[in-house]
């Protein structure tokens, strides 16, 4: 694979061949690469550790939540936030909403955000962060299908 | 010409070696390691190659980072095959995964915990990469891989 400019660095090419649909949906990389934080904590909005409930203690985890791989144990973390399930990823101007991407066996793999315009940031691994227009663009072998959608009011400030 | 020689010393510890008294930087030890390197590369046949355990380290690890840098979870990360090998490597690998992790933090915790069965990891910096670094850094100064 080609190389950019990080250690970890794949080319726009790359992406796009890792993520067939991107190209044609439409994205925008927005940030750099880093692996500070990944897609979960970005869903959630927090940029200063790596989400994960692996087995091995290595990820953060809200301590409250089970430390397990499963779509259950995601939807509780963001419940802890504030977030609950909800019917569809369509833009409700009072609302920020998240997407859980699970894969073939039903772990999760992938969590990505709603924008204010409709659009969806999302982090990859330990890449860029994008936006991108639709939730199926990342759909695919990497990261599975949509399994979840989930809301939570806007905090006016 | 005089080149500093990365060698082991005991049975963990790296350090350069100063040939005919001549002191040499670690920038000229790289420089002279990657010249080694490539000259293995250029001369020697693969079989050959993946003997030497610098060569194979960085082979796997740029598998690893091109089949895994776009995934999240640590567990997938961690259970690719390339990165299971480095893991494979065992004491050996220690060095060029401190290294590593000195240039460029990333997800060598796993590795690094299953093959020294020790967690120096702060409770409070599960999950922040820097810090995580740090702690590992720390650990390898301690240990004598870190000169």
């Amino acid at each position: 694979m080609g190389k950019g400019a990080g250690i970890y660095s794949l080319s726009i090419q790359d992406i796009e061949k890792t993520f067939p649909s991107l190209n044609e949906s439409g994205y925008t990389v927005t940030s750099p690469e880093t692996t500070d934080y990944n897609c979960i904590a970005w869903a959630a909005n927090q940029t200063d550790a790596w989400w994960w409930p692996d087995s091995f203690n290595l990820g953060y985890w809200p301590p409250e939540i089970p430390r397990k791989e499963s779509i259950d144990a995601f939807i509780k973390a963001y419940g802890l936030l504030g977030y609950v399930i909800c019917e569809n990823s369509q833009l409700e101007t009072d609302f920020d909403k998240i997407a859980i991407y699970i894969d073939s066996s039903g772990k999760p793999t992938h969590a990505a955000r709603q924008l204010t315009n409709g659009r969806w940031t999302s982090k990859l691994g330990q890449l860029e962060d994008i936006e991108h227009n639709t939730l199926d663009s990342l759909s695919g072998s990497e990261y599975g299908t949509v399994s979840v959608i989930m809301k939570r009011p806007i905090i006016k400030k | 010409m005089t080149y500093a020689v990365m060698t082991s010393k005991g049975s963990k510890k790296w350090e350069p070696v100063q040939n005919g008294g001549v002191a040499v930087g670690e920038d000229s030890s790289f420089i002279h390691n990657e010249y080694k390197r490539s000259a293995e590369h250029f001369l020697l046949p693969i079989s050959r190659q993946w003997a030497n355990p610098l060569t194979r380290f960085l082979t796997l690890k740029a598998e690893w980072a091109a089949e895994t840098c776009h995934l999240s979870s640590i567990t997938e990360i961690a259970m690719n095959s390339a990165y299971q090998q480095i893991i494979g490597m065992g004491t050996i690998a220690i060095p060029f995964i401190l290294s590593e992790l000195k240039k460029n933090p990333g997800h060598w915790f796993w590795a690094l915990k299953s093959i020294t069965g020790e967690d120096p990891v702060l409770t409070e910096h599960r999950g922040r990469v820097r810090q995580m670094t740090e702690d590992w850094l720390r650990w390898g100064r301690e240990q004598g891989y870190i000169v």
